[in-house]
C-alpha cells in the first residue's frame, strides 16, 4: 500500500468533543470579536455615523428660522457656497492656519524631544512638566493665552513695555495678523507634549550605537540629525504630520474661544463659520453643506493614515 | 447565555428605574433664564422661585443658561422637542422665535383685554407681532448713556456733555487727567453690542439702519457715514479703546478706569457688584442723555426689556395650568414691586410702576428722564437679525480697527444688508 493510499484510507480523527463543530474555534472567536466591537460599533453608529448622515441629508434641504421644517433644495446650498465669498475666504483662512499649526508643532515638538532624550538631571521631572498643556482642558488654555495677549492687562505687553520695545499697550487680538498669530501659537502650545511625545517614543527605539559610531567618523549634530535620527524617525513623522493635519483641520474650541473668529473675520476657519451658520444664524441646511465640504478636506489626510494603519497591521 | 440574559435583564431593569425616577420627580413648571445665569440677579431668581413654590405649592425647575448661549438652546431644545414651559428672552430676540412650534398666544391665555389694563403700553408692546401676544414683559427700561460721577470729578468736569463736540471734549479731559482709563468704554469686539452703539449713533446723527418696510437705509445720505467717522475717530485719539464688550465696560467703570457707555439701566446693580461697594457705588451711576447732534433734538436710546414666553405641545395653554399660574406670578405685584427694582429696571405693569418704591427710586427717575423715550431696535425684529448683526458688526469694526475707510464700510453694509433683507422680502 502506498503512503498516500494509506493516508487516505486511514480512519477519520475523533471529535475532541462532541459539542465540537467544523471550524469551531475560529468561529467562537469570530463572535467573541464581534460581541466585544457591538458597543463600540453602536457608540459610533449613535455618535458619528448617525449625526453625519442626517447632516449629509440636510445639505441638500433648506432648513433655516423661516423653514420650521426641513424643504429640499436639492444643490442650492452648494449653488450658495459657491457664490460666498465668505465661506471661501473661510477655506483659505483654515489653510493658513493648518500649515502654520502643523509646521509649528513638528519643529517645536521634534526639537523638544531631542532635548528631553538627552540624558540630564531632572530629565524626568521636565518630561512630566511637559505633559501640562495638554492635560489642561483647551478652553482653559485659550482663556490663559487670551490674558497674556490681552491689551489692557496682558503679560505680553507688559514684558514688551518693560523691555522697551513698545511704547504703549498693543491690542494684539485687533489686528488680523496679530489673532491669527495668537491662535496658532496657542494651538502649537497644546500640541507639543503630543508631538513630542511621539517622537520621544521613535527617539528611545533607535540605535545609540549608531549614532557613536556615526560620531567617531566625524559626523556633526546637523548630519546626525539629517542622515539617522530623521530617516528613522520617517514613520513616525508621517503619523505625526497627517494626526496634525486632521485635528487642526477640525479645530474650533480654542479658537471660537480666543477670538470668536474675529476681528471681522480674520480667524474665521471653517468650524466657526460652520458654528456661526449653524448656530447663530440657524441656517442649518447651508451650514450642512459647508460641513460636507469640511469633510471632504478631511478625507485625503484620513484616508492617507488608515492605509499606514492598515499596511502596518 | 442564561448569565448574559439575566445581566441585560437587570441593567434594562435598573435603566428602567433611572429614567423613570426624574419623571417621577419632575418640576411642574421649567424656566429657562439667564438671569438665574448670572451671579448679581441669581439670589433674586431664587427668591422668586420660592415664592411662587409657597404660593402656590407647585415646584420650578430652574435652567439657567448664559445669556449669549440662550437663543441656541431654546433652538435646540426646540428641535429635539424638549422645550421648557417659560423661557426669559431679550426683548430683540422675539421675532425670532416666531416661528418656533409651541410657542402660546397669551392672549389667548389670559384675555387682550385683561392684559391691556393691567400692563404698561410701551412694555406689552414689545412681547407683540402682529396681532398676537406671544410674550409678556417682565422688566423694561432702554439702552442709554451712563456715566461714572467719580471719573468725571477726576477729570475736573462739573457739566455733563449734552452734545456731541460737549462729549468729545469730556473724552478728551478724562483722557488726559485720568491716566490707563479709557473715556468712553464703545463695544469693539462683540457685533451684538457693537449694534447698540452704531445704531444710537446712527439715529443720534438723523440717520437710520433699516427702516420699517424692511428698506436699507444707511447707505443712504450722509447719517450713517457720519455715525462711523464718528466712531473711528474715538478710537484714533484713543478715546475708545479696541477689544471692548459690555462686560469689559462694565468692569472698567466698576473700577473707576472709565467714564462713559451704553447700557440697559440693570447696569447699575452689575456696577454694585464688579465695584465691591454694592449700593455705596450708587453715588457714581449717572444716567444721562445721550448727546445729540444739534441741540433741541430728542436723545437716543433703545428699548429694552425682558420678556416672558411659554410653550406647549400644540401652542395653547389654559390660564390655571401651572406654566400660566408661574407667568401670572412673576407678573403679580408681589413679584414686581422686588425683581425689577433689584435688577435696577422698570416694572412692567401699571400697578406696579405707581408704586412709591418705584417713583421714590432716584436712579430709575433719573433714567426715565434721560432715555424715557426709547425706539424699537431696528434690526433686532426682522427674523434674519443674527445675519444683519454680524454684517453691521463686521463692517463696523472694520472701519474702528483701520481695515477699510467709514464711507467703504457703510457702502459694504448697504450692499450685505440689502442681500440679506432681500431674502427676507422674498419670503414675505
Amino acid at each position: 500500500m502506498s503512503l498516500v493510499a494509506e493516508i487516505t484510507s486511514a480512519p477519520a480523527p475523533a471529535k475532541v468533543s462532541p459539542h465540537a463543530v467544523r471550524g469551531g474555534l475560529k468561529a467562537g472567536q469570530r463572535r467573541i470579536g464581534m460581541l466585544l466591537l457591538t458597543p463600540a460599533a453602536i457608540a459610533f453608529g449613535l455618535v458619528i455615523l448617525y449625526p453625519f448622515l442626517q447632516a449629509l441629508a440636510l445639505s441638500l434641504f433648506e432648513y433655516t428660522l423661516e423653514t420650521p421644517a426641513p424643504r429640499f433644495y436639492g444643490l442650492g446650498n452648494f449653488a450658495k457656497i459657491a457664490t460666498t465669498p465668505d465661506v471661501w475666504q473661510a477655506f483659505v483662512t483654515t489653510a493658513i492656519y493648518v500649515f502654520f499649526t502643523t509646521t509649528g508643532t513638528l519643529i517645536l515638538g521634534l526639537g523638544w524631544a531631542l532635548i528631553l532624550n538627552q540624558p540630564f538631571r531632572g530629565r524626568g521631572l521636565l518630561r512630566s512638566m511637559s505633559l501640562l498643556p495638554w492635560v489642561l482642558p483647551s478652553t482653559v488654555s485659550a482663556f490663559i493665552w487670551g490674558w497674556i495677549f490681552n491689551s489692557r492687562y496682558g503679560v505680553l505687553n507688559a514684558f514688551l513695555l518693560e523691555l522697551g520695545f513698545i511704547d504703549m499697550p498693543q491690542a494684539w487680538l485687533s489686528t488680523s495678523t496679530g489673532a491669527m498669530v495668537a491662535v496658532i501659537v496657542t494651538k502649537i502650545w497644546l500640541s507639543i507634549p503630543l508631538f513630542m511625545a511621539f517622537f520621544l517614543a521613535g527617539l528611545q527605539n533607535m540605535d545609540r550605537e549608531q549614532v557613536d559610531a556615526a560620531r567617531v567618523d566625524g559626523a556633526n549634530n546637523w548630519a546626525i540629525l539629517r542622515d539617522h535620527v530623521l530617516p528613522h524617525l520617517r514613520p513616525v513623522l508621517i503619523v505625526v504630520v497627517v494626526l496634525g493635519v486632521i485635528g487642526n483641520l477640525q479645530q474650533f474650541d480654542t479658537i471660537y474661544a480666543l477670538t470668536g473668529g474675529g476681528p471681522v473675520r480674520a480667524t474665521a476657519v471653517l468650524s466657526v463659520e460652520v458654528y456661526r451658520r449653524a448656530f447663530e444664524q440657524w441656517d442649518v441646511g447651508f451650514a450642512s453643506a459647508i460641513g460636507v465640504l469640511w469633510v471632504a478636506t478631511l478625507l485625503p489626510p484620513a484616508f492617507l493614515y488608515l492605509r499606514m494603519l492598515v499596511k502596518g497591521a | 447565555m442564561k448569565k448574559f440574559k439575566s445581566i441585560a435583564s437587570t441593567a434594562l431593569v435598573a435603566a428602567g428605574l433611572g429614567l423613570s425616577g426624574p419623571g417621577a420627580n419632575a418640576a411642574d413648571v421649567s424656566f429657562m433664564s439667564f438671569s438665574y445665569a448670572e451671579e448679581a440677579a441669581k439670589p433674586s431668581v431664587e427668591a422668586l422661585l420660592k415664592g411662587f413654590e409657597a404660593q402656590t405649592k407647585l415646584t420650578v425647575e430652574p435652567l439657567g443658561y448664559a445669556w449669549g448661549d440662550m437663543q441656541k438652546n431654546i433652538f435646540l431644545r426646540a428641535r429635539s422637542k424638549t422645550l421648557p414651559s417659560v423661557a426669559q428672552l431679550s426683548e430683540r430676540w422675539l421675532p425670532s422665535f416666531a416661528n418656533v412650534a409651541g410657542l402660546v398666544d397669551l392672549n389667548e391665555v389670559y384675555g387682550k383685554d385683561k392684559l391691556a389694563s393691567m400692563f404698561t403700553p410701551d412694555a406689552l408692546a414689545m412681547g407683540q407681532i402682529g396681532s398676537k401676544q406671544y410674550a409678556l414683559p417682565l422688566i423694561s427700561g432702554s439702552i442709554g448713556l451712563i456715566a461714572n460721577k467719580a471719573v468725571l470729578d477726576k477729570a475736573g468736569l462739573t457739566k455733563t456733555p449734552t452734545t456731541i463736540e460737549e462729549f468729545r471734549s469730556a473724552l478728551v479731559a478724562v483722557r488726559d487727567k485720568v491716566p490707563n482709563s479709557v473715556p468712553y468704554t464703545m463695544a469693539t469686539k462683540n457685533n451684538g453690542s457693537i449694534l447698540l452703539d452704531f445704531m444710537i449713533w446712527t439715529w443720534t446723527f438723523g440717520g437710520e439702519i433699516i427702516d420699517e418696510q424692511g428698506k436699507v437705509k444707511i447707505g443712504n445720505g450722509d447719517a450713517g457715514k457720519q455715525a462711523l467717522g464718528f466712531m473711528v475717530g474715538l478710537m484714533k485719539d484713543r478715546l475708545a479703546a479696541p477689544e471692548i464688550d459690555r462686560p469689559d465696560a462694565r468692569r472698567l467703570v466698576a473700577q473707576n478706569a472709565s467714564a462713559f457707555f451704553f447700557d440697559a439701566p440693570q447696569a447699575r446693580t452689575h456696577l454694585r457688584s464688579f465695584s465691591g461697594q454694592g449700593p455705596a457705588f450708587d453715588a457714581n451711576v449717572l444716567p444721562l442723555a445721550t448727546p445729540v447732534a444739534v441741540a433741541g433734538k430728542e436723545p437716543a436710546s433703545i428699548q429694552w426689556g425682558h420678556l416672558l414666553v411659554q410653550f406647549s405641545a400644540d401652542g395653547k395653554a389654559k390660564a390655571d395650568a401651572p406654566a400660566s399660574q408661574f407667568i401670572s406670578y412673576l407678573t403679580s405685584d408681589v413679584a414686581q414691586a422686588t425683581f425689577p427694582l433689584e435688577q435696577s429696571a422698570l416694572p412692567v405693569t401699571k400697578s406696579a410702576r405707581a408704586n412709591p418704591k418705584v417713583t421714590g427710586d432716584a436712579f430709575l427717575t433719573a433714567w426715565a428722564k434721560a432715555a424715557g423715550n426709547p425706539r424699537r431696535n431696528e434690526v433686532g425684529i426682522w427674523p434674519n437679525a443674527a445675519e444683519l448683526t454680524q454684517i453691521i458688526g463686521e463692517e463696523v469694526q472694520g472701519a474702528l480697527l483701520g481695515q477699510k475707510s467709514a464711507d467703504d464700510a457703510i457702502q459694504a453694509m448697504q450692499k450685505r444688508l440689502e442681500t440679506s433683507m432681500a431674502n427676507v422680502n422674498k419670503q414675505n
